[in-house]
């Protein structure tokens, strides 16, 4: 018998294949070893048959190979099985997202209460990133922000820590002299407004500010033209904004051209920059060299003047150089200068100005961290709001899903496949919710503007990181809101679904509960939030002050101005609807402590008190209509009055321990000796974050700087026109700009009216979307009830009875809802408003308004669906079975 | 198998891709034929060496009618060389120390 080599490999590949072990692959393998050895043989001089002998006995047995391949298998299956499909089957996915659309549109109402409800919550969530960002940008344009630093004062002269941004004219160059680790310094400074003429336009300005040649090399605004090394060393130069340069302007090229100011002294015009899309806590229209400052409005002797602290300087140090060891040789620096002067300097950074800053004095228009917080800590609120609309929608109407989980499942799915899925749909969802976030983005976002007082723009379309961070932003939401019914409906099994006739029931109905209780736990936080804020506002703006700040305009005097006071308060004072008219240096609202102590009658040594101190005119207690407790005004018939006379409020009384009579004990301040004529009722001319601190007033004709007209309340119109006529007629060459008083007294709450508002309308949009989802749970389970209620009726129960069994379930929630806000809102709440020394109370009867508020619009949203359900002829869900 | 089955596979490996046959003619020869087990068994040393991702293999045509099975050393393949080297050293020097011939006394 011949032997056949093809035959004999079959015979033997057979007897492998016994054994299970063995893949194909294996055997091939192993049978190329075989041809090899056999081959090999045949060189060697064996026979056909002899060969093959000995390959297969060098091969070795079938069952020692198998062996040793159970061995592998044994370690592969722990690891994982050679049959596991890949993890990501590409042809499966268009039949995910066939089927995702699929469900998408067969379920228009459910998917339209998903897809705007995460829409919504992802607009607000995407403002919330842009105002944040916008916030968190302050300075930080600066190439060199990470150098800069503001100089403070630590003021040891009062107990109480205070602090003051507020340093004297001499102490920049001196820093830069004395410390080389100070490599550049300048100051900020703002003395009043000016009159700003150029031919015939002529503009009373108030950001004409004023700064060292440093500025421009620490600062990176933008020359648009001009040059940075030499911008501010001409004297008598200015630099414009681009806003104002065109105001000025308009197409012409300002540089070069001469403005003037205040109808004194001209300035020239030796650069433009642009600061509009600029985020800085340095504001300015015109900025012009300290000297012109100096010279023009506080005099040479000033500026040697150690004592003379209004300005503010800021540094820059050498790359090396440590912000924390030149702080520690700060502390003690303001000796070397003067020696009577106990306060401490240190150093703040630039990038935490705007946001971290809590000095004594400070810019304004700055930020808080706080509001960062809270306004993040809210947009998240909505979301989530959004995300458990998704996953109580969805699991909900699980029941829907069973089947096809079930067939996946028996045709081979994996569960993890299937929690694949379901992440894939709802992030699909996600994704289509962004879309629409992103219009509604663009079409809010004015209206955001107007809430927040920015001027925010999105423009995500050539932004690739925020475009980036919104699509993140939407793949989180996607997953969060996808994560419960992923695993819950992932974990169908496929037996008892196939088998069984009745629909499952859903998700747990427990979990669905504690989804719909989160919810309005966080309406009702919101609405009680909303509740207290706007009552705490109504309360600062109708508080008794203690004086009268209705009807007065006040108008800045500056300049020429100043020497024509006289003139013009005669000539107001004619005028029949002017009742008073008076000046001051500062605004009430803006009245600021004086450094040092007073020295009173029978003060003792070591006393301290700080007080706050305004230079006032004549008649400035009848404007006010500050009543006094004790003694008198200020009056033209004491020729002593200008002189030696103090007005103080019954807080400095109550400090300085005086005894009653007051009036005609000695006081003196700043060198002045001196006596109290009078004592005022205490009056809160501050913001009410603070407590009524001492106050003083003293007349001091050469520092007056704004100017009060007092108007009878008849026809402020006309009275205002024939007030600017008269203006117009004395020839001032100053423009009649007025502001009326009460306004800048509601400013003083702009940031809480502004919390007010967007807490409201979080509020209302979080209570729309949980309602939103309470609707979409009422249909679902109305319509799961349809027979129940057929057959509730058929035996003669009510409409009104069925609508309140089915509302039973969703009310039950709305209360324990309310159980869990009260508490929290009530310390949340209580803590924001230990902010203020003067609030309202925190009342029972806002937070049963909040609780009657949110179970009525749920009840109402609740009510649509369970009364339809309801009302349907029993006929209609009985006859079909 | 043998504990120096698997460097000495890496050691071949690491001079380039190399088929089965191939492979184990070249063992036998470093081991000087005193492997303990059939040629076969060392399928599943290479099979388990693949799954421990020091080496990796494609079926590929090579000029012949049959395509071949090549198997070609990782980097992972490589480090554990190198260490295997390490260890095979010191053991190498612990035996040689411990087996120094006594000196003779005279």
């Amino acid at each position: 018998m011949m032997f056949d080599l093809g035959k004999e490999i079959r015979k033997w590949k057979k007897s492998l294949q016994k054994h299970e072990v063995f893949e194909n692959g294996f055997i091939a393998d192993i049978e190329l070893y075989l041809r090899d050895t056999y081959n090999a043989q045949r060189q060697a001089g064996l026979t056909e048959e002899d060969a093959f002998r000995q390959a297969v006995a060098q091969v070795g047995t079938a069952e020692s190979i198998a062996a040793e391949y159970n061995k592998n298998r044994l370690v592969m299956l722990n690891r994982r099985s050679p049959l596991r499909p890949g993890r990501f089957m590409p042809a499966l996915v268009w039949n995910y997202v066939k089927t995702a659309l699929r469900t998408i549109r067969r379920h228009k109402g459910y998917s339209l209460i998903n897809i705007s409800g995460l829409a919504i919550g992802l607009t607000v969530c995407m403002l919330i990133v842009l105002w944040v960002a916008d916030e968190w940008s302050f300075d930080r344009f600066n190439t060199n922000a990470s150098r800069i630093y503001r100089v403070y004062r630590n003021e040891s002269a009062t107990k109480k820590n205070s602090t003051s941004t507020l340093t004297p004219p001499p102490m920049a160059a001196a820093l830069k002299r004395d410390f080389p680790e100070i490599n550049k310094a300048t100051r900020f400074g703002y003395w009043q407004r000016q009159l700003v003429t150029y031919k015939d336009k002529s503009f009373n300005e108030p950001g004409f500010r004023h700064a060292d040649p440093d500025f421009f090399n620490m600062f990176s605004f933008p020359l648009v033209k001009g040059d940075p090394e030499t911008v501010l060393s001409k004297p008598y130069s200015v630099i414009l904004t681009e806003k104002t340069a065109a105001k000025y302007f308009n197409e012409e090229d300002p540089i070069g051209k001469t403005l003037t100011v205040n109808n004194s002294y001209d300035v020239i015009i030796t650069g433009v920059i642009h600061n509009d899309s600029l985020n800085s806590s340095l504001e300015f229209d015109l900025l012009s060299p300290f000297e012109i400052l100096i010279n023009e409005s506080i005099g040479e002797d000033n500026a040697d003047n150690w004592g003379f602290n209004s300005f503010r300087t800021y540094v820059m140090l050498e790359q090396s150089a440590s912000a924390e060891n030149l702080n520690q040789k700060l502390t003690s620096y303001l000796k070397k200068y003067t020696e009577e002067d106990t306060d401490e300097l240190a150093l703040q950074p630039l990038t935490d100005i705007h946001l971290f800053s809590n000095l004594g004095h400070d810019l304004r228009n700055r930020g808080d961290i706080k509001y960062v917080w809270i306004f993040s800590a809210l947009a998240v609120f909505v979301l989530l709001i959004a995300c458990v609309n998704f996953m109580n929608l969805t699991t909900a109407r699980s029941a829907n899903r069973a089947k096809e989980v079930a067939l996946r499942k028996v045709v081979g799915a994996e569960r993890s496949q299937l929690i694949r899925q379901f992440f894939g749909e709802s992030i699909l969802i996600a994704l289509f919710a962004l879309v629409i976030a992103l219009i509604l983005l663009e079409l809010l976002l004015p209206l955001f503007n107007t809430l927040s007082g920015k001027q925010l723009t999105s423009g995500w379309w050539n932004n690739s990181i925020l475009l980036l961070g919104f699509i993140g932003l939407a793949l989180v939401t996607g997953i969060l809101s996808g994560s419960y019914p992923a695993l819950f409906l992932s974990a169908f099994q496929p037996i008892r679904i196939l088998k069984s006739t009745e629909r499952s029931s859903g998700a747990n109905p427990l979990f669905r509960k504690v989804l719909v209780i989160f919810q309005f736990t966080l309406s009702v936080f919101l609405i009680i939030g909303t509740l207290i804020i706007s009552r705490q506002l109504s309360y600062m703006r109708n508080i008794d002050l203690g004086f009268n700040r209705e009807h007065i305009i006040y108008l800045s005097i500056h300049g020429e101005l100043h020497d024509r006071y006289g003139s013009i308060c005669e000539r107001f004072l004619q005028e029949p609807d002017v009742l008073h008219v008076t000046a001051s240096m500062a605004l009430p609202t803006n009245i600021q402590s004086s450094p040092g102590t007073p020295m009173w009658e029978g003060r003792p040594p070591d006393a301290k008190m700080e007080i706050k101190a305004d230079f006032v005119d004549y008649d400035y207690i009848e404007t006010l209509e500050i009543p006094l407790v004790e003694g008198r005004s200020f009056s033209r018939e004491y020729s002593t009055d200008p002189e030696t006379a103090f007005i103080v409020n019954e807080e400095a009384v109550r400090r300085m321990g005086l005894e009653k009579p007051v009036v005609g004990k000695r006081f003196g301040f700043w060198n002045i000796d001196g006596q109290i004529i009078g004592v005022m009722k205490d009056a809160h001319f501050q913001n009410l974050h603070y407590k009524i601190e001492p106050l003083v007033f003293k007349m001091f004709p050469g520092w007056l700087r704004r100017m009060y007209v007092k108007i009878r309340s008849d026809d402020v119109s006309a009275t205002l026109a024939s007030l600017e006529k008269t203006w117009d007629e004395m020839n001032l060459g100053y423009p009649f700009e007025y502001r009326f008083l009460d306004e800048d007294f509601h400013n003083l709450y702009n940031s809480e009216a502004r919390l007010g508002k967007i807490f409201k309308s979080f509020a209302a949009l979080a209570v729309f979307i949980a309602c939103l989802g309470l609707f979409g749970l009422a249909s679902f389970i109305a319509e799961q009830r349809t027979k129940e209620i057929g057959i509730r009726k058929v035996l003669g129960s009510s409409t009104a009875r069925i609508v309140a069994l089915l509302n039973q379930e969703f009310l039950n929630c709305i209360a324990a809802a309310n159980l869990i806000a009260w508490p929290i809102a009530y310390f949340a709440m209580k803590a924001w408003l230990q902010k203020f020394a003067y609030r309202t109370n925190i009342e029972i009867w806002i937070f049963l308004l909040s609780a009657a508020l949110g179970l009525a619009v749920a009840l109402l949203t609740v009510s649509l669906q369970t009364l339809r359900a309801a009302r349907a002829n029993p006929v209609d869900s009985l006859k079909h079975e | 198998m043998a504990a120096s089955t698997r460097p000495i596979i890496l050691a071949i490996l690491s001079r380039g891709e190399d088929y089965g046959y191939s492979i184990i003619q070249k063992v036998k020869d470093i081991s000087g034929g005193h492997l303990k087990w059939t040629d076969g068994m060392l399928y599943p040393v290479l099979q388990r060496m693949e799954m421990d991702d020091l080496i990796t293999s494609k079926w590929k045509l090579s000029g012949e009618s049959r395509p071949r099975h090549y198997y070609t050393i990782t980097e992972k393949g490589r480090k554990e060389l190198a260490s295997e080297l390490v260890s095979w050293r010191n053991i190498w020097q612990a035996l040689v120390r411990l087996t120094k011939p006594i000196p003779a006394e005279d």
